[in-house]
């Protein structure tokens, strides 16, 4: 025989990763280590912008990017190539990263051999600013090609970043407008950082890890 | 796309709950969630269902989602609530403020939780 009982839960459905998430925001803050979340739509730039700031920091320190992408190591592959250790994590279906898939990729290295760690999220707009992945900056990449309305269509992934990135401003005024994507960030986020680059021309990448806090 | 994971987070804290309970079946949880979560109820429901057919103890349970209002922090008065309106016509999620009508808003966002579960446990 048995019995029905109702049980109050009143607890997020997020709370393993978000305690996971937590866990390794304290170990990167105890160690002293930089780590960023990089989101942003499939072809905004994200693994280019990554290419050019690892050629950047590749002198000056250590670094460690996990990619996400659903197939191919195409981006742990290019990235490699510029002075940094990386890691492709294979979603298959899976449209986001989560704290779990970067813990697993961080137990298999020694996190004391490196001094900044990047985590290049899925190409998204939507899915990835649902799932803490323990950064300390959230930043999100949309480039000017994408149409004038991608910050006002997907308004949630910035209200949960610290960094807007404008990429692609190479292409401003040949039918593309950074401006009216500078003033939607401005108007969706008080406070919020905007940087317009282009990863393709190498510009404004040295204000972008200055917005990052890094120095060079 | 992210109800599959989302129902997979829901499933994976019940059946902890389950076990501390010793319950033989699952028949209800009720999650609720704000705007922001960007929930589809039908595919929340169908990726429920897609993975509790292949559990014995969540087979045919019911899955309940209660829409929360928003909830906003007013920047330039420090209000915290809900807001007057829905989104300005040009920004979705650009909340005014009921206080002093200011459009300067963050979101606080009140992530999918489960409020509750109906077991069925042994006598």
């Amino acid at each position: 025989m048995t019995q029905e009982k109702k049980v109050t839960v009143k607890k997020p459905a997020y709370i393993e990763n978000d305690k996971l998430a937590d866990e390794i925001r304290d170990l990167m803050k105890r160690k002293n280590k930089l780590y960023f979340n990089i989101m942003g739509s499939i072809g905004a730039g994200k693994t280019l912008l990554l290419e050019r700031i690892a050629e950047k920091l590749a002198p000056l320190y250590k670094v460690f990017v996990i990619n996400g992408d659903v197939a191919t190591t195409i981006d742990a592959d290019r990235i490699a190539k510029r002075g940094a250790d990386t890691v492709q994590i294979n979603t298959g279906g899976g449209c986001h990263l989560n704290a779990k898939l970067i813990k697993n990729e961080l137990d298999k290295i020694n996190i004391d051999d490196y001094d900044i760690f990047f985590a290049e999220n899925v190409g998204n707009l939507i899915c990835p600013s649902a799932w803490d992945v323990g950064a300390q900056k959230n930043i999100v990449v949309v480039s000017i090609t994408e149409g004038e309305y991608v910050i006002k269509k997907h308004p949630i992934i910035f209200k949960g970043a610290q960094i807007a990135v404008i990429n692609k401003c190479d292409l401003d005024g040949m039918g593309f407008n950074s401006e009216t994507l500078v003033e939607d960030a401005k108007k969706i986020k008080s406070g919020m950082e905007i940087i317009c680059t282009s990863a393709k021309e190498s510009t404004g990448i040295n204000e972008f890890i200055a917005a990052l806090g890094i120095k060079i | 796309m992210h109800e599959y994971s989302l129902a997979s987070a829901i499933i994976n804290q019940v059946k902890q709950i389950v076990k501390e309970y010793n319950a033989v079946k699952v028949n209800k949880i009720i999650v609720s969630a704000d705007p922001y979560e960007m929930i589809i109820p039908d595919l929340l429901q169908d990726a429920y269902k897609i993975i509790t057919d292949e559990l014995e103890i969540f087979r045919d349970s019911q899955l309940e989602l209660l829409k929360l209002p928003a909830e906003i922090t007013c920047i330039d008065c420090d209000y915290k609530g809900e807001p007057a309106e829905e989104g300005d016509k040009e920004f979705a999620y650009n909340f005014k403020c009921p206080k002093c009508g200011s459009r300067d808003t963050h979101i606080n966002i009140r992530h999918l939780t489960i409020e509750s579960v109906d077991l069925e446990i042994p006598e």
